[in-house]
């Protein structure tokens, strides 16, 4: 056993007086130890673990899901857990739409639901169309016991100050700012949690948290420290310890109803011309690698890669750093270098690009130093304006914008991710911003996007991602530069058998019920 | 008696000009509160999940009526006591939420504050007092020096070298594993762990009241009736104390009350290097966070400290000075 870990509070802010334990809260003290998802799909693997569901089957298409719920699972108050609550907490969501984290009940990515019923030990949700890109939002909602929150009214508006989960722990104590939280023997799968005492403390910035860790008062670190390798690992290169598998891209995204970026010759030259090991080194200290323009998070995702780009695992795919093929590619599609080294469109107009930028995201200005400085060595005429986040916001919206840096997921639902930034259903509102922020819009894309929301089928799924694969290959919607990571920071001096590399069995940001199920104490 | 109505009429209108601007700069700002929220909780490199955007506007509820109604609604809700909900603690109202973190805050940066004034005017009577002596050059040049150093570089220096090299003070929060209240283990943690944030404050607050009062005191030793004292014969203490420092006190009490009003604000920095749960760090999350009602709410008090200390300082130079009494009225 290991007697106890620290980890920094997962509560968002840091006034800890008030307490709730609802998960549902945006400031809960913890949302991870207490109520329990149906099933936890690692994201970077996409290998599905069943949790509080034993199994799921789809039917009629992607228009019915049934999942089989686990026997013999106990609330932290002795009552039984049966399917029947997670109905309840499923239905809660139709009733107030506030806890649809998951857009059950909305037209969001997928069909609406028509009802969810609990038979035995099964629970069916009918859709009034497909809906299969819905599922790894909705087996993440926690259940609900309904002999408790069946009782309270709005779910939203009620502050759970006695919590009964279905989790690993429950509260032993909270002083408003540390919540040590004890183990239950009568966890459904106690012989898997060698933790007996967690207790989580404090919301720190970086140099705290690295300080903290490198100390040992924290076991482990779900947050970015820059420069992690000079301010922890080498502390203890044994002891300390990091794994960063990309979850997703950052990519270069123009608007693509602008000249020149709506010139797909345009596009695909400049994406020659970008040195994304500069921006690795600048960004991530090397750490993330330059990015596929595939969309794929590779190597995970290396399975899904065509015929045609599968060679080496895609590494053929990332495109390597040649200004003088960019040059060569802008000269042959008309962009003709004036005598002061600038080009002008192919009907004689100058260009200037102003490259927007989140002020204070240090990552991303980074990134977009070294970006605009490789545009002005295609001979393209660009600057950086750093503004706050919020209004590069109201840019996606507007689009009123010329090229920005926007992040590409990695996810499992490719109808969602890939699709989500190619489907011109999906190009941001006047008030809200939705993924297809480069405004991409082809019809036979979206076609590709609607069949693969509504297929299950791995081999189907395999040839329709391929179909956006190739899109990204030859039309350059959006041009991805770096893998942006899922983070986690630990020490194996009191606990082994974190995720890793060799062993990725969790997204490690994510899936702490996965990683707190698979610690054991160190020798 | 002029005087003392025309301060108070001046304070009701800046009062209901406050009021009307912390309405209104809000809802000219960009950025949707669910928005940012479920970006917030995802992290920056995630994909905003448009499912999760619309609960949390759901959840959080949209503004009924046009902005004129709206305004007449919070008028009428700020004249009852209502401040609303936070959005970051829904469904706290943020009163409790202020309520949590105001103690800390006021101890903290209260005591800091006044310590530096009283630090400061000593120092800076005495500077002026020996002036142009080695006490004096020590004293302005290594204000001035240190007044350039930010306080959070301080803050993380310090931190470094007391929480972490040498191990005396804790190292972040207001307290760790005992229960608050008025009991000892408590009290103890609270002054430990507040010492490094209060010395990082410290270290840079007196520097303004230093130089301030030096050169205040400099120019009052040069005028008429500090000679007259002297020619009468009486003690140098008496003459520094009495004729110098007392005048050229009066123009550093407004700026300290208007400090003191200041202090409800926190030291957002500082706060948050030490992750120490006071005002200042709730006020960085209600603007990182577009927590609109906790960030009005904020604002609101921060705008009426000041003013009431200002009010409150105006009011005593009326006493203290008859001069400024008489020219206006």
């Amino acid at each position: 056993m290991i007697a106890q870990l620290n980890f920094p509070s997962d509560a968002p802010a840091t006034i800890g007086g008030l307490v709730d334990y609802n998960p549902y809260a945006v400031n809960a003290v913890t949302k991870t130890w207490l109520y329990e998802p149906l099933m936890i799909r690692n994201g970077i693997t996409c290998k599905v673990t069943p949790w509080l569901a034993t199994d799921f089957t789809w039917d009629g298409g992607a228009t019915t899901l049934d999942f089989t719920i686990r026997d013999g699972v106990k609330w932290s108050d002795g009552q039984a857990f049966t399917a029947k609550d997670v109905a309840f907490t499923l239905n809660l969501a139709k009733q107030y739409p506030a806890l649809d984290r998951a857009g059950i009940w909305t037209d969001v990515f997928g069909a609406p639901a028509k009802s969810v019923t609990a038979t035995g030990n099964k629970v069916r949700i009918e859709f009034t169309g497909n809906a299969a890109p819905k599922f790894d939002e909705l087996i993440k909602m926690q259940v609900l016991p309904e002999h408790v929150y069946g009782k309270v009214g709005d779910p939203t508006k009620y502050i759970d100050k006695a919590p009964v989960g279905t989790g690993p722990f429950k509260v032993g104590s909270y002083n408003g700012r540390r919540l040590e939280l004890v183990r239950r023997a009568d966890y459904w799968q106690a012989d898997k949690v060698k933790v007996q005492k967690l207790v989580l403390e404090g919301n720190f910035e970086a140099a705290q948290a690295a300080l903290k860790l490198k100390s040992g008062q924290l076991d482990a670190y779900q947050g970015e420290i820059p420069n992690p390798k000079r301010a922890f690992i080498d502390a203890d290169p044994k002891t300390n310890h990091l794994y960063f598998p990309p979850n997703g891209m950052t990519v270069f995204s123009p608007n693509v109803e602008k000249a020149p970026f709506d010139d797909v010759k345009f596009r695909e030259a400049i994406a020659q011309g970008f040195n994304r090991q500069e921006m690795s080194d600048k960004a991530t200290y090397g750490i993330m690698k330059p990015a596929s323009q595939t969309g794929l998070k590779l190597p995970a995702a290396a399975n899904l890669l065509p015929e045609q780009y599968a060679a080496n695992g895609g590494a053929n795919t990332v495109i390597p750093f040649d200004t003088a093929k960019a040059n060569q590619m802008l000269d042959a599609a008309g962009y003709a270098k004036g005598a002061d080294g600038k080009r002008t469109t192919p009907d004689g107009k100058p260009i200037n690009i102003t490259f927007t930028v989140q002020a204070g995201y240090i990552d991303y200005q980074s990134m977009a130093e070294v970006i605009v400085r490789d545009l002005n060595a295609m001979g393209v005429n660009s600057k950086v304006l750093a503004t706050a986040p919020e209004s590069v916001d109201a840019q996606k919206k507007s689009g009123d914008y010329q090229a920005l840096l926007e992040y590409l997921h990695g996810g499992c639902e490719n109808a969602k991710n890939i699709g989500g930034k190619l489907a011109s259903n999906q190009i941001p509102t006047k008030t809200a911003i939705l993924g297809n922020v480069e405004r991409f819009r082809d019809a036979s894309t979206d076609a590709t996007v609607k069949e693969l929301s509504a297929t299950v089928d791995e081999a189907k799924q395999k040839q329709l991602v391929g179909t956006l694969v190739d899109t990204m290959m030859t039309k350059y919607p959006v041009i991805p530069l770096i893998y942006a990571p899922a983070r986690i920071f630990y020490r194996t001096d009191k606990a082994v058998g974190w995720p890793d590399e060799a062993n990725p069995y969790a997204q490690p940001a994510d899936d702490r019920l996965l990683i707190i199920t698979n610690l054991k104490p160190a020798k | 008696m002029r005087y003392f109505v025309r301060k108070i009429a001046f304070f009701l209108a800046t009062l209901w000009a406050a009021i009307t601007l912390n309405f209104i700069i809000p809802r000219l700002q960009p950025g949707d509160p669910a928005e940012v929220m479920v970006q917030k909780l995802a992290g920056k490199d995630a994909q905003l999940n448009p499912a999760a955007v619309q609960a949390m506007r759901a959840m959080l509820g949209a503004p009924d009526g046009n902005l004129f109604t709206q305004y007449v609604s919070y008028l009428g809700a700020l004249a009852h006591g209502d401040f609303g909900i936070s959005y970051t603690y829904y469904p706290y109202p943020v009163t409790e939420v202020i309520g949590q973190a105001l103690p800390w805050t006021l101890v903290l940066v209260g005591v800091t504050q006044i310590l530096a004034f009283v630090i400061g005017i000593t120092l800076g009577a005495y500077a002026a007092w020996r002036r142009n002596t080695r006490f004096d050059s020590i004293v302005t040049l290594g204000s001035t020096f240190i007044g350039t150093l930010p306080s959070f570089w301080i803050a993380l220096l310090l931190l470094f070298v007391f929480g972490y090299t040498v191990g005396w003070f804790p190292t972040s929060g207001g307290y760790s594993a005992s229960t608050p209240g008025f009991n000892g283990p408590f009290i103890t943690e609270a002054v430990s762990h507040s010492f490094l944030p209060a010395l990082s404050l410290l270290i840079t607050a007196p520097i303004g009241w230093i130089l301030g009062m030096r050169n205040t005191m400099v120019m009052n030793l040069g005028e008429d009736y500090i000679r007259l004292a002297k020619a009468k014969g009486l003690p140098d203490r008496v003459v520094a104390l009495r004729y110098a420092a007392r005048n050229a006190l009066l123009p550093s009490v407004t700026g300290f009350a208007i400090a003191l009003g200041g202090v409800l604000g926190g030291s957002i920095l500082v706060e948050q290097i030490y992750d120490y749960p006071g005002m200042g760090r709730l006020m960085g999350e209600a603007i990182g966070n577009r927590d609109f009602p906790l960030l009005q709410t904020l604002l609101l008090f921060i705008i009426v400290g000041v003013l009431l200390a200002n009010l409150v300082a105006d009011l005593l130079y009326g006493v203290l000075d008859p001069r400024a009494r008489r020219a206006q009225s």
